[in-house]
């Protein structure tokens, strides 16, 4: 991919120009306006092929709602969304994971009515009314390897309120991967775990990386995180403030004022 | 019988390793007692044409001419209960008017009949169509209403309808219906074991159909909608899709059964048998009751339901205090004894036996009491209340977030600040976005 997003990116003003091509998920000019608060304004950048982008900000920066919006949760006020080239702006959830894009949520969101292995094959199934790929049988088969691969293998049978909080979003992890995806956008996986549980999930999501997914991964708090991604775009009242590598953005005067001394 | 899409099933499974030679006992249960539903009126045959095939232990079921044509409207009512579970049960879009259905389907049938003399074989056919097409008046519009609203919705569309029939009482006959159209097949009152026969083979099949359609991927689907319509999207399936097609299947075996039941002496087309508010209260009535969210539960409940009060109209006893026969109070008994069994097995007929049944198997085996730490999985009826509790908070700008914030310390930092707002921007929808 080219360059030129990144140095210009650099300067925080929005109205730079990306392309569709830019890379594998292109936002520009995005603004979410609700009522009179605008939770982002006038966003642009890149998630590059197969690299692992972090998207920070502090909190409340417009980080879920940027998020949200890419997933098709709600529509942007303003603004474009590339994924692969195509103009998907406004697509609805379902139709964003069919296309590539998957995503956990922040919040942990299992189906608390069956086990481990079927919320995960529940991704699986097809987004068709009559279909003969039975939740038994070989999508079960499929189901438990995905888990195995999250590191869920032993807890199978197991219901969503049984799993740890790291248990939790290995399910969301792993319930986004039965979609097939191309690029997983993984919302604050680090919030409430300990740091050898950061270390392994880091260790997966690298893992995945290898395997050719594209991520980005949402995070307001940079421990952690910096050591993981290639890159990362940091946001603070909805707009964009620096952009660039991990050691670029620990130096980044901006962003070290929006942490006011947190925990850089 | 039913298979394991039942929420606590999971749960259950987890204690007894020998799930699956357990498995097959419910289906035997269901089979067994199919075929004890088939071979009832056989002693009536047996009575009439005297033949001795195998009149031995069976005798004592023997039922009247009158009994017959009970179970058999037991049957019709049933199939009501199921297509409301399929829909309501399973997707927990809550329908408060599934008479709607049923009507469209009675009617459309018995009018062709009675006006232009369509043969019921064919009409019915006309009638599920009509009824399927209702579904998709009600289903479509209804996905842009979350929980409370959209039973409110399906409240009034019956009485729409009804306010129509009476409108055009020339054509509908109004509150007191239509005439009896023609029998299907000509199987009329003097043949009561036919007319058991034909209610009963319908039951099969709607209840082979639901069960095949709620056990596929499909009905996976539907309870994972009910559990939480994010997540389905999340999974890249398309919930709008799937609502609407429980809805449309719903209305058109709603339909089948309403058309097919006016072609029959047990039924009429009349307001009080298919479109009334009360028919499609005690619908729901007996899928919760039976277990609703199983399909098989509703056809438990709805035989139930049809037929207590009936078989508590026939008890001579007089209760002592009250000094009123049972047979006067009947409907009064039967509502405290709907109510009781709600108490105490809020998850419906159907999960407490099985559970019951479960429990007896693992005891024998000599397995310990489950020590599955997690909480009991909810009934489908608490992830109903769950939703709609969710949807009037949106609507009150009382998220859930809110709450959540203050109490869990470890995220009182604001994080979920903007989570919040969005959520409430997303509810109010595009007109705030203008402003």
């Amino acid at each position: 991919m080219s360059t030129e997003p990144d140095a210009a990116g650099a300067t925080g003003e929005g109205t730079v120009g990306y392309g569709p091509d830019d890379g594998v998920l292109v936002i520009e000019n995005l603004t979410k306006r609700f009522g009179g608060l605008t939770a982002v304004d006038d966003l642009s950048f890149a998630v590059r092929e197969r690299e692992i982008l972090g998207f920070i900000g502090p909190n409340g920066a417009g980080k879920s709602t940027t998020f949200n919006c890419v997933t098709g949760r709600y529509p942007p006020t303003s603004g474009t969304v590339w994924y692969r080239g195509e103009d998907v702006t406004g697509e609805s959830a379902h139709e964003m994971v069919n296309s590539g894009l998957a995503r956990t949520f922040q919040e942990f969101r299992p189906l608390h009515d069956r086990t481990v292995v079927e919320n995960v094959a529940i991704g699986l199934v097809p987004d068709r009314l009559f279909s003969l790929a039975g939740l038994r049988g070989e999508t079960g088969q499929r189901a438990a390897s995905i888990c195995r691969r999250v590191g869920l293998g032993d807890r199978l049978e197991l219901t969503p309120d049984e799993l740890p909080h790291a248990g939790l979003l290995r399910l969301e992890l792993g319930r986004a991967l039965a979609t097939d995806p191309d690029m997983l956008l993984v919302d604050e996986p680090f919030a409430g775990l300990s740091g050898p549980e950061v270390e392994s999930v880091s260790g997966l999501l690298r893992e995945l990386r290898d395997e050719g997914l594209t991520l980005a991964v949402v995070d307001h708090n940079m421990r952690g995180l910096l050591s993981l991604i290639d890159r990362a775009v940091v946001i603070n009242f909805g707009a964009k403030i620096a952009e660039g590598a991990p050691e670029e953005i620990r130096q980044d005067p901006e962003v070290q004022r929006a942490y006011l001394g947190g925990d850089l | 019988m039913s298979d394991d899409t039942l929420g606590e099933d999971a749960a259950v499974e987890q204690s007894s390793p020998a799930t699956g030679r357990s498995l097959p006992a419910r289906y035997v249960a269901g089979l067994i007692g199919l075929a004890l539903l088939a071979v009832l009126p056989v002693p009536s045959l047996l009575g009439v044409e005297s033949v001795t095939l195998f009149g031995t232990v069976t005798i004592t079921f023997g039922l009247s001419s009158y009994q017959l044509l009970q179970v058999a409207g037991a049957f019709y009512f049933a199939m009501f209960a199921m297509s409301w579970d399929v829909v309501s049960g399973y997707t927990g879009q809550i329908s408060f008017g599934h008479g709607f259905f049923f009507a469209l389907g009675g009617y459309t049938s018995a009018l062709l009949n009675l006006t232009y003399g369509v043969a019921p074989l064919a009409a019915i056919p006309a009638g599920v169509a009509v009824a399927a097409l209702g579904g998709v008046v009600i289903g479509v519009p209804a996905l842009r209403l979350r929980g409370p609203y959209l039973s409110l919705v399906t409240l009034v569309a019956p009485q729409v309808l009804l306010s129509v029939f009476i409108l055009f009482s020339g054509t509908f006959g109004g509150e007191l219906g239509l005439s009896s159209p023609d029998n299907l097949l000509g199987v009329g009152l003097g043949n009561p074991v036919l007319v058991y026969y034909i209610a009963f083979a319908l039951f099969v099949a709607i209840l082979a159909v639901l069960l095949a359609v709620t056990r596929s991927s499909a009905g996976a689907v539907f309870t994972a909608i009910r559990e939480d319509e994010d997540a389905v999207a999340a999974a890249g399936l398309n919930p709008a899709k799937f609502k609407t097609f429980a809805f449309v299947l719903s209305a058109a075996v709603g339909g089948l059964a309403g058309a097919v039941l006016v072609h029959t002496p047990v039924g009429n087309p009349q307001p009080s048998q298919l479109l009334a508010t009360q028919v499609s209260i005690e619908v729901i009535i007996a899928a919760i009751l039976g277990g609703m969210g199983t399909i098989v539960g509703a056809a438990i409940g709805g035989l139930i339901v049809y037929l207590l009060p009936e078989y508590l109209n026939t008890v001579e006893y007089v209760v002592p205090v009250l000094d009123a026969p049972v047979s006067e109070i009947d409907f009064l008994l039967f509502a405290v004894i709907a109510l009781v069994l709600l108490f105490v097995m809020p998850g419906g007929v159907l999960r407490a036996a099985l559970r019951i049944a479960r429990d007896r198997l693992s005891d024998r085996r000599g397995e310990g009491v489950a020590a599955d730490g997690g909480r009991r999985a909810r009934t489908p009826v608490e992830q109903v209340r769950e939703r709609w509790r969710s949807a009037v908070e949106r609507t009150l700008g009382r998220g859930p977030d809110r709450e959540r914030r203050t109490t869990d310390g470890r995220r009182s930092d604001g994080r979920r600040a903007d989570d919040r707002d969005a959520n409430r921007g997303h509810e109010n929808g595009g007109d705030t976005d203008e402003h």
